[in-house]
């Protein structure tokens, strides 16, 4: 009941800042934030308490329950969704003026969506959550800047027909599992005990593959992100970037990994490759974009190639690294996202010729833009590098020279990283600009986001403490050779 | 005190958090007392723990702590832990020393700048990320001291900030050195693989077991350090970056030049040595690395107008010749270079500062003139500096710890003649711009008036760092210099320092104009040019990596997807319209089309 | 005969009933209200009864009529559709001038037609549930509507005289093949061996001209999108649900006994059916300006989708196309629903330009029909999702992997529209008229449609037990 709480509190909350918006513009503003600060305590309470499971019926006919169950992995990307839902809430209390409660609503809904997706261990309530974010997705871009009305819609069929693709591939595997064993079930743990094979279970793995690659914006998968990034308001741009990109990545770790292990090793190599490749495409494309978010959407590209990397490298390192990373990049290129959106709000542009100098205006903001870059490339200290190290170590067992162009991603992120830097707050103040810099709103909200960063970037024990059994789990590996025993101190 | 060895990063650290959050709202003498105090106290810190390791029955072993266990995945556990032995209490010590005298210095250089806090922020952060660097006794924790350096010398750099130049250089600089970090970083994923750990201790013990002496892995190893020493050594082919990185403050050079950043290149691979051991390739190519950069960059300084470039350019040749002596495996030598240059460099360049203080900024030699009357104090500094620099023999201590690398590259097995060949040449050019410098700023007719008298804040820096300059080559280090041996090769490296300042007096002093006129002449200006811009590194980089990067991005910046995306929207736009076109309307089309298709549904339902 | 003997037929016999009630009644009054309240409650009754006349299905009625648990559920989605139909109406029309009353007299009869349809086993019930629903249908679709409605009236006429004609030839045919006209005689004699010529293939296709024709599966949905526009709204909710439905019903009834996958050339003439309808309906409606001739298309695809499942024939799959049917019917009529509250006032709500902030004047109609419009394209927490679910797991059950590769293009289109429409509800609008309330009756038979839908969407489990149930008992 209480791992259906954390779904439930938002999925209440939702209605209820509907409702209330048609008579107040701030009370859907604190029921969401309530409701996301509870689910965030409540996250972190079960990260203590350590892993459960409920399960009740659904449609039995089918096999299909609705069975929930938490552990060190999905507490941790939950948490990251309730942190995030939270910022979420804080970033768009200014910039969201009109219709707030459906606004909050829909945002609600997503962060629902969302979490059902981290928590669902049934095959296909996993697929419901799944589509079921997408809707209240598609209506946040409402808010959403210029081009929003295509760019959402490039993001559903995207993400909607990815989908059905894997809705396909449960279902053959449904069928295929039935057959083996004679029980028709979509219960996760059930299915991992009898796995796919046969030519049909590459098929089946690919299902699952181009969904999660769409969402997690693996090129050539990644058509739609550049303008959803860019066009979704700063709220839609967070839950997009932090969560659902985390999403396809958590779904590669948790279904095709385990579900498909002889597939996925066989993949490897291929599924490695398209991370280097989304490394450097995502990392040369930044430097070239004029448009501020547009440029931090392709650097997400590039990290979400370093989890790529990771997850198939496959090792204990880099898979934890992929984990380790998927948090920081959160936390950190979220952070971005909110604070490209503040600028906007200030200046009315996007555009990063038109920027320069801002630090006088605004050292706070500069400050922590600064911070955040160091965080895109990578310094240690911050999440990224923890992650992106391990991601190297891990690959570097695996592929050498796919690791080396890993290493040139960090590079190229230098490169990306300080040219925004550059082109934002520093050199001439050539148009004036003159705003306010944080609020104290905006300046919690930035300091909670820099502190996670920092905090995972120096000490990452809680979270491989968490990940670790999971991982392990994942697939087969042969990476503990004795020298790594060795490696004890 | 071993318990407290921790204090010594962490207090020029905590400095850079009290500044970071709290500086824009301190008065300003606050803030220099954090600024400077923290590193002060840090210093302090450091001059006990080494008075203590010293002491103790474990010198030779040192004192290891681990704070905490960083990061522990699969067998994999790097730690956070400070080691303090004999390499990294002498690089303490210079770090928190000289580093406590620049920052002392720059309250009162810095006074009139609106980043005040700023400016002392990013120096203790800078301060701080050294001495991470050399006292972690994990390689990890180094990586982030070594990044963090670079971290810090970019901020520096770019110190002055709505300059479009400034921010240039600072970003080049973070560029160009990350190319050696991720050199560094493959490295240390190649060790972590091969070995198992990133403990200093433990790789140095490994290595040797787990590979042969020349073996692949060894190299690869090696090599890939080496990379990571290069960028931040400013080594050949990666040194484009230094001279351009005089854009920041001088103080903020002073502390790149001298304590931080630029040696830590230097410290690495001395802390390394076990694994270059293995690796004779690599060590034999530091030393031919370090023995080009040294001739390539004094050339350079040699032809340099402004004043810090000059000074630059001399620190690029000054660590070749710590590469050098890392080549051949004369550790100890580098290290001590490493002080005195410490010393003496960061004395040039305060030197330099408290000049150009008094003349509203200005670096360019050829502007200066006769200057010793009127600052007699920097005159005196600047050429103390000048002579530790050029070794003069006997004493300056810049004599003693050159002669040691010369010696060993000389005597080692891994050395060779034409190896100290090159090292005496350069000793010579050493001496030849160092001088050249003295006679062009101090020497010669007053160009410029000066203005205003420097406080005791800068000077008691500058007295300080000449005393350390000439004393400094006294400490028990420079035993063994004296064997016998040795005493032809003493003569011939304080022949060619000494023919060095003769000629600097005759060519820029005595004959001036006959040395402008053969600068001045077709091949002379040509060849100027040339070395002055450093030997076209800077255009063939231009044009061979930047220009095709910015090329590339520029004409790819439209999403390859998007054609994609477009296409399948326009075809089923299209097929939407060809389809739409059969629903005319008409009556006799629907009828046609049921019948059209009754006559398909029974051909297919009959002869299929 | 006793009463017991005719209940499972009552539920059928109702609306007819009621129908000839009116009609007597009508000889002495006029009165719109007292006829619709009349008309709901025969609607009403019949439904009601269905629980009971369950108790003695399944029951054959001669070589004519088997009313088994399948048809009756059949039946009861009919009579509800119509009721809600009825609903609709009563707003529509009593804004409309003229003699309206008659309108709820053809709606029972096509009721039921309808209902006959679903429980035919005979080609002559099968035949004559047809006609009775599509003449009435000729009128419903003419009612009131102009020249407009004439002309629609007249295309769905002549269109469905040509079919009709198809599909009475190809009876003949299998007649003249079998000697026999009952469904299940057929199949035996088929099962059995019985020599048969190329006459018999051509026949069940023909008969699938018919059908076609009814569900619009393409090339026979020309008349779909101009008779959708046509007609009044709340005809065009009775067209697009039960009309199709009872046809479905009976093809379903009919064609799986023949065992489609063992006869290669018919499977894949339905395959064909199939998938080309699923194409070609998304595709018409991809870029179509009229919110009525999109939902035109819409049904193309989504009989396409039903279509599907004549193909296996497992249990599964039938019970994967009741359901789809409930849940189509639902989404359907509330889908129309709203249309035709909106046309109650603002002239008929066409274009979807008409629709532009919606949401802002309209909040709960706008909501109404965004949930109806996710639920055509299947999203999570509705109806359509469960329902394209079971319909997928039924698909891949069956190897179905063409047709199924075709559903997923479908749906990957049908986001594009259904979404464009929702976009236009929520779009900001300025000049917002003022709210006007939709009358009590459409409203409450929207409001339970939502319920619906939600609740089939959530949790399904409680139907497809019924369903499941049903099926067992009637095989």
């Amino acid at each position: 009941m209480i791992l259906a709480l954390l779904i439930i509190l938002p999925l209440a909350a939702g209605p209820l800042a509907w409702l209330t918006g048609r008579w107040s513009r701030s009370a859907p503003r604190w029921i969401s934030l309530a409701a996301m600060a509870l689910d965030l305590a409540l996250a972190v309470a079960l990260w203590i308490h350590g892993p459960m499971e409920t399960s009740w019926g659904w449609i039995p006919q089918l096999g299909i329950g609705f069975t929930l169950s938490l552990d060190g992995l999905s507490i941790l990307m939950v948490a990251l969704t309730a942190f995030l839902g939270v910022i979420a809430v804080a970033a768009s209390w200014k910039e969201i003026k009109d219709r707030v409660g459906f606004f909050h609503f829909n945002l609600m809904w997503t962060l629902a969506g969302i979490t059902g997706v981290f928590l669902a261990s049934d095959l296909l309530l996993f697929y419901f959550f799944w589509e079921l974010m997408l809707v209240p997705m598609y209506f946040l871009f409402l808010w959403g800047q210029e081009k929003r009305s295509a760019a959402g819609m490039k993001f559903l069929i995207y993400t909607q027909s990815s989908g059905l693709l894997m809705l396909l591939a449960i279902l053959v595997l449904y069928f295929m599992h039935a057959g083996a064993t004679g029980v028709y079930t979509f219960d996760y743990a059930a299915l991992l005990q009898t796995p796919a094979a046969g030519p049909a279970a590459n098929m089946l793995m690919f299902g699952f593959f181009i969904a999660f690659a769409v969402k997690m914006g693996v090129p050539p998968f990644h058509g739609w992100l550049p303008d959803a990034y860019t066009h979704a308001p700063t709220a839609g741009t967070l839950l997009l970037a932090g969560l659902m990109a985390k999403t396809g990545a958590y779904g590669l770790l948790r279904f095709v990994l385990p579900l498909f292990p002889e597939q996925a090793l066989q993949f490897a190599p291929m599924g490695m490759a398209l991370g280097a490749a989304a490394i450097l495409y995502g990392g040369l494309m930044a430097f070239s974009q004029t448009d501020l978010k547009r440029m931090v959407a392709y650097t997400s590209i590039s990290h979400m190639g370093f989890v790529l990397l990771g997850i198939f490298a496959p090792t204990a390192q880099s898979q934890q690294g992929a984990v380790i990373l998927m948090l920081g990049h959160g936390a950190a290129t979220g952070a971005l996202f909110v604070m490209a959106g503040a600028l906007q709000e200030r200046l009315g542009t996007r555009e990063l010729g038109r920027m320069g100098g801002l630090w006088e205006t605004a050292p706070r903001m500069g400050g922590t833009m600064l911070f955040l870059a160091l965080a895109l490339m990578g310094l240690p200290g911050t999440a990224n590098f923890i992650g992106e190290f391990l991601v190297l170590v891990g690959a570097w067992r695996t592929s050498i020279p796919l690791a080396t162009v890993a290493a040139l991603g960090m590079i190229l992120s230098v490169i990306y990283a300080l040219w925004m830097i550059q082109r934002v707050f520093q050199g001439p103040n050539r148009e004036n600009w003159k705003f306010p810099d944080f609020s104290l709103r905006e300046t919690v909200a930035a300091a909670a986001m820099i502190g996670v960063v920092l905090w995972i970037g120096l000490y990452p024990k809680p979270i491989s403490t968490a990940a670790g059994p999971v991982l392990d789990r994942t697939m087969p590996r042969a990476d503990l050779s004795a020298q790594d025993e060795g490696g004890e101190p | 005190m071993a318990e407290l060895l921790w204090l010594i990063p962490a207090l020029p650290f905590a400095g850079f958090l009290a500044l970071a959050l709290l500086g824009s709202r301190m008065p300003r003498p606050l803030v220099a007392t954090i600024g400077a105090g923290t590193v002060g106290l840090s210093a302090l810190a450091a001059i006990a723990a080494s008075l203590a390791l010293a002491g103790s029955a474990g010198a030779e072993e040192g004192i290891t702590r681990t704070l905490w266990t960083w990061i522990s995945v699969g067998g994999f556990a790097p730690a956070v832990a400070l080691r303090l032995d004999a390499l990294s209490a002498v690089m303490t010590l210079v770090v928190t020393i000289v580093g406590f005298l620049i920052l002392l210095y720059s309250t009162e250089f810095m006074a009139g700048d609106e980043g005040y806090s700023r400016f002392f922020c990013c120096m203790d952060l800078f301060v701080g990320a050294m001495l991470t660097l050399v006292l972690a006794d994990d390689l990890l924790l180094l990586y982030l001291g070594w990044e963090g350096v670079g971290l810090s010398s970019y901020l520096l750099i770019g110190f002055w900030y709505k300059a479009e130049a400034n921010v240039r250089a600072a970003r080049k600089a973070f560029i160009v050195t990350r190319v050696g970090d991720t050199a560094f970083a493959l490295g240390l994923a190649l060790i972590a693989t091969q070995l198992g750990t990133l403990r200093i201790q433990e790789v140095a013990e490994r290595a040797p077991l787990f590979w042969g002496a020349g073996s692949g892995m060894a190299v690869a190893a090696a090599a890939l350090m080496l990379g990571g020493a290069l960028g931040k050594s400013a080594q050949l082919p990666l040194q484009t970056w230094l001279p351009d990185a005089m854009a920041g403050p001088t103080p903020v050079s002073a502390l790149i030049h001298a304590a931080t950043m630029v040696t830590a290149g230097v410290y690495l691979i001395a802390r390394m040595h076990a694994l270059f051991l293995l690796a004779p390739v690599v060590m034999g190519a530091t030393a031919v690395i370090g023995a080009a950069t040294l001739l390539m960059a004094g050339l350079s300084a040699l032809t340099q107008s402004d004043l810090k470039r000059a000074l630059a350019y001399s620190t690029i040749s000054q660590v070749g010749y710590m590469f050098l002596a890392l080549g051949v495996g004369a550790w100890s030598a580098a290290i001590f270079h490493f002080m005195t240059h410490a010393f003496f460099k960061s004395l040039l360049f305060l030197a330099a500062g408290a000049v150009s203080m008094r003349l509203r900024g200005e670096h360019d030699m050829f502007r200066m003139g006769g200057l010793r009357r009127a600052l007699p104090g920097a005159f005196w500094a600047f050429v103390i500096g000048a002579a530790s620099l050029s070794a003069l023999p006997m004493v300056t201590a810049g004599f003693y710890s050159k002669e040691m690398i010369l010696e060993r590259v000389w005597s080692s097995p891994r050395g060779a003649g034409w190896l100290w060949a090159a090292g005496l040449i350069g000793a010579l050019i050493t001496a030849l711009y160092a001088f050249r410098m003295v006679f062009l700023v101090f020497f010669g007719e007053k160009r410029q008036e000066t203005e205003g008298r420097s406080g005791a804040r800068v000077m008691f820096p500058l007295a300080a760092l000449a005393a350390l300059s000439i004393g400094g080559g006294f400490v028990p280090m420079s035993r063994g210099t004296w064997e016998a041996h040795a005493l032809p090769l003493t003569l011939a490296a304080s022949l060619a320092s000494l023919l060095g300042i003769a000629g600097a007096w005759f060519l820029f002093h005595r004959r001036r104009g006959m040395t402008e006129r053969l600068a001045g002449s077709p091949a002379g200006a040509l060849l100027r040019r040339f070395w002055a811009g450093g030997w076209g590194f800077d255009q063939a980089y231009d044009a061979l990596l930047v220009r095709p990067f910015v090329r590339l991005t520029r004409a790819s910046r439209e999403e390859f997807a998007d054609p994609y995306s477009k296409g399948v929207a326009r075809t089923a736009g299209a097929l939407h319209h060809l389809l739409s076109r059969t629903v005319t309307g008409q009556l006799r089309w629907y009828a046609m089309a049921i019948a059209a298709g009754t006559i398909l549904l029974i051909g297919m339902a009959v002869f299929l | 005969m006793t009463f017991r003997d005719l209940l499972p037929l009552l539920p059928l016999m109702l609306p007819a009933l009621t129908a000839v009630a009116i009609l007597l009644l009508l000889a002495f009054h006029r009165s719109h209200r007292l006829t619709a309240w009349l008309a709901a409650g025969g609607l009403a009754a019949a439904l009601l009864l269905i629980p009971f006349a369950c108790e003695g299905a399944p029951r054959r009625f001669g070589a004519l009529l088997v009313v088994d648990g399948c048809a009756l559920f059949y039946t009861g989605i009919i009579m509800a559709a119509a009721l809600a139909v009825a609903a609709f109406s009563y707003g529509y029309l009593a804004r409309r001038r003229g003699h309206v009353e008659e309108f709820y007299v053809l709606l029972l009869l096509a009721t039921t037609g309808g209902a006959v349809l679903t429980a035919s086993s005979h080609f002559a019930t099968f035949f004559l549930g047809l006609e009775v629903l599509t003449v009435a249908l000729y009128t419903l679709i003419a009612y009131e509507r102009g020249a407009f409605g004439i002309e629609a009236g007249v295309k769905y006429l002549v269109l469905a005289a040509v079919s009709t004609a198809a599909l009475l030839f190809g009876v003949a045919l299998i007649y003249a093949e079998l000697g026999t006209m009952e469904f299940s005689k057929i199949a035996s004699l088929l099962d059995a061996g019985a020599p048969v010529s190329l006459l018999m293939p051509a026949g069940v296709a023909l008969i699938l001209v018919g059908v076609g024709f009814k569900l619009a599966l393409t090339p026979f949905h020309l008349w779909a999108p101009d008779v959708y526009q046509g007609a009044p709204a709340p005809t065009a909710a009775f067209l697009s649900t039960v009309s199709k439905g009872a046809v479905f019903a009976a093809a379903m009834r009919y064609l799986v006994p023949l065992d489609l996958p063992s006869h290669r050339s018919l499977w894949l003439a339905v395959a064909a059916l199939a998938v080309v309808s699923m194409l070609a309906g998304n595709l018409l409606a991809l870029r179509q300006g009229n919110i009525r001739r999109v939902l035109a298309y819409s049904s193309i695809a989504h009989m396409g989708y039903l279509a599907a499942m004549l193909l296996t024939g497992s249990p599964l799959a039938t019970a994967a196309a009741m359901f789809y049917l409930l849940a189509y019917f639902v989404t359907s009529l509330g889908a129309w629903g709203v249309i035709a509250a909106l046309s109650e006032k603002e002239g008929d709500a066409e274009r979807i330009e008409d629709y532009r902030g919606l949401a802002g004047r309209h909040p709960w109609l706008a909501g109404a029909l965004t949930l109806m419009l996710l639920s055509l394209a299947g999203m999570p927490l509705t109806a359509g999702f469960i329902s394209k679910f079971f319909l997928l797991t039924a698909g891949v059950e069956g190897r179905l992997w063409a047709p199924m590769a075709a559903l997923l293009l479908g749906s990957a289109i049908g986001i594009f529209y259904y979404v464009r429409i929702i976009a236009m509800l929520f779009a900001p609008q300025e000049d917002a008229p003022p709210v006007r309330a939709t009358h009590w009756a459409a409203g409450a038979a929207i409001g339970a449609l939502v319920l619906l839908l939600i609740a089939l969407g959530v949790y399904p489990a409680p139907v497809l037990a019924i369903i499941q149930s049903l099926i067992a008992a009637s095989s």
